[in-house]
């Protein structure tokens, strides 16, 4: 198992003929992801690596049974392509693009929330279940990076996300999924969200966190497993510990604001929790020995 | 992108949101004498916070200390070019009301407190029971039984319960129409009988300014041209006062570069990405970059999308034609990384893999500790 997607996943590709679109699903069939369909309005007919292209998603949802829909579609178009694919009961979206206007992604998660869907990102690298299945853009080829395993990661930040997960595949661990929270300021999904279907997950025997200042996300996670609702090992990497106040960190979401999102706060709160805080990205992969003995 | 105290006034009067009489001016010379109530309050025009304690409002009794508290105010190191001289009001209490977005609940969030004049951290580490909360869902818009409700808890007598129902219905109107990240009136004042926004805060959400053409981005926004270049190029770019200049990929990455250059003992002059779809300007960056005069670049990446690779390419061509006389420190990983390696070394680079060590090196040649 693994948590969201496995290579059984029936996926939907909006924004399928686009160069990136067309790219990364290569790249995600290559890998093993079951891409069944892609949507481009006026593109009916066509095929991208095979794939057969629908102009909406309610055609492609009456020719095949989708469960799952990745959306390369630019900013400005992500909130019509979310609420089509939830128009239609797709239960699993994943959205990639960075730059969607803030008042979109507020009624994008209040829809979420009341669809009762699992809409990961937006502003992220999606989703990958190592070994398995991918929905978004992983260099998976990097092996120091992505292997297959049994720790599950969470992460608001691409870049650092191949920093951390390369010691954890130092230490001698692999991932078992890996989502890709991402960086905005209002994540469809947030940590304490996704935490407990690692807890369910038996193929997960640890999460890693990566997180960074701004907003209440790592709060939020510290609070749940102290409620017991995550009782697996965690570790966790913050970035932006030395940031000053006020500044907007790179990431939408990465900014310290009426005293809240101060990494010292997050760390305050983990450690509370039992939470394995790492001082420094080298550190993950010590203090994940310190708890688990390395089998894949 | 903030507006300026005098552009969201601007809103507030266009929308009938009372503001105190004023006046803006470029120089003192533009202030004429029958222009001004008396008292009045000089207030730069500057987007940074705390401009009291800069002295960067000053009150005037007369018209000639008006001139002269202007004068001084544009003379000043704080790079003024406009200044709001408003009448002074005389105010019985001080009230804070806001909108701002709650990403748990996908929903707009008013914050309201009967303690207002002061920042809203002070407010909450102080009295947090003395912040009003509302949510209000998008779709459905602000129902004047939430306005209500918000002006009771404040505690305000019938009439002003009236005005301020009016004032924070025509703020979410504001918030939802510019779609702003935060509009902010802070203090809201209660000067005889009357609710009157003595100041105003509008933060806009970069991403939908092209759906607002009344604002965009120009010079005057931007603390130094460095920066207003780096955002038309739409490159992430701060600016210390340290000495290593760091030219990374993705925020995350580039906070923790920050992060361990300060374990180390050193110092950061800028943060500047060049990652996601600025992978391929490493020659605007560094251009960028050696704007703030650094002595040590550190170049840090592992990318996926963002190839390192053309990466590091760029990062050649970059010193080939801006040949700066300053070491460079590189740990450039990701897709197309042996490729990336064979391109430094030919070019005479050092590679470092290891984030870490990069940052170790670059401390060091930096000066080493500063602490």
């Amino acid at each position: 198992m693994s948590i969201i997607l496995d290579q059984t996943t029936r996926i939907l590709v909006q924004g399928i003929t686009g160069s990136e679109g067309r790219f990364w699903t290569k790249h995600m069939l290559d890998y093993g992801s079951k891409v069944v369909a892609g949507v481009t309005p006026g593109k009916e007919g066509e095929t991208v690596e095979g794939i057969p292209v629908y102009n909406s998603v309610r055609r492609a949802v009456d020719e095949h049974t989708i469960e799952a829909s990745i959306l390369f579609v630019p900013p400005r178009f992500a909130k019509d392509a979310l609420f089509e694919a939830l128009s239609c009961g797709i239960k699993k979206v994943v959205i990639l693009c960075e730059g969607i206007p803030l008042h979109d992604t507020l009624q994008m998660r209040k829809a979420a929330i009341t669809e009762q869907a699992i809409v990961i990102g937006a502003n992220t690298s999606g989703l990958i279940s190592t070994g398995k299945a991918m929905m978004g853009f992983f260099p998976y080829w990097i092996e120091r990076v992505y292997r297959p395993g049994r720790i599950g990661i969470m992460t608001r930040s691409g870049s650092l996300t191949n920093e951390i997960t390369a010691q954890v595949v130092k230490a001698g661990f692999g991932t078992s999924t890996l989502v890709g929270i991402g960086g905005d300021a209002v994540p469809m999904s947030r940590f304490a969200e996704i935490l407990p279907l690692f807890e369910q997950d038996p193929e997960t025997d640890a999460v890693v966190i990566i997180g960074e200042l701004g907003g209440t996300m790592e709060e939020e996670a510290a609070e749940i497993i102290k409620d017991g609702q995550f009782t697996k090992p965690a570790v966790a990497f913050l970035g932006g510990r030395t940031a000053p106040k006020g500044k907007k960190m790179g990431h939408a979401g990465a900014i310290i604001t009426a005293g809240k999102g101060t990494v010292e706060d997050k760390i305050k709160a983990f450690t509370d929790a039992g939470v394995l805080v790492a001082d420094r990205p080298r550190m993950v992969g010590e203090l994940l020995q310190s708890v688990l003995q390395p089998r894949n | 992108m903030k507006l300026f105290e005098h552009q969201a006034k601007e809103l507030f009067r266009d929308l009938g949101i009372p503001v105190p009489e004023g006046k803006l001016i470029s120089q003192p010379l533009d202030l004429k004498s029958d222009e001004i109530k008396l008292p009045c309050v000089v207030k730069a025009q500057v987007l940074q916070g705390g401009r009291g304690k800069a002295g960067l409002i000053q009150m005037a009794a007369t018209y000639e200390e008006a001139l002269q508290k202007a004068q001084q105010i544009f003379n000043s190191k704080a790079n003024v070019s406009k200044i709001l001289i408003e009448e002074a009001l005389p105010i019985t209490q001080e009230l804070y009301l806001a909108i701002t977005v709650d990403p748990v609940s996908g929903q707009a969030m008013i914050m309201a407190s009967s303690q207002g004049g002061v920042d809203i951290e002070e407010i909450a580490r102080d009295h947090p029971e003395l912040i009003v909360k509302e949510y209000v869902d998008l779709s459905l818009g602000l129902f004047p039984y939430q306005a209500r409700n918000v002006m009771y808890q404040l505690g305000l007598d019938q009439p002003l319960v009236k005005q301020g129902v009016t004032i924070l219905t025509k703020l979410y109107e504001l918030f939802r129409s510019y779609e702003a990240e935060l509009v902010e009136v802070n203090p809201l004042v209660i000067s005889k009988d009357r609710l009157v926004a003595l100041d105003g805060k509008i933060t806009l959400d970069d991403n939908a300014l092209y759906r607002h053409k009344r604002y965009t981005l120009s010079r005057e926004y931007f603390e130094s041209d460095a920066q207003y270049e780096a955002a038309l190029e739409g490159i992430p770019y701060l600016e210390f006062d340290g000495a290593i200049g760091l030219m990374c990929a993705g925020a995350g990455l580039t906070n923790t570069v920050y992060d361990l250059v300060h374990y180390y003992g050193g110092t950061v002059a800028s943060y500047l990405e060049f990652g996601g779809p600025n992978y391929h300007k490493a020659v605007k960056a560094m251009q960028i970059i050696l704007k703030r005069k650094p002595k040590v670049i550190l170049i840090v990446t592992f990318g996926t999308i963002a190839r390192a690779d053309v990466m590091a390419q760029g990062v050649v061509e970059a010193i080939q034609q801006l040949k700066p006389d300053i070491p460079i420190v590189t740990a450039i990983r990701g897709t197309g990384e042996d490729e990336a390696w064979n391109i430094l070394t030919q070019a005479g680079l050092e590679v470092v893999t290891d984030t870490e060590e990069a940052v170790q090196k670059a401390v060091q040649l930096a000066g080493g500790r500063t602490e």
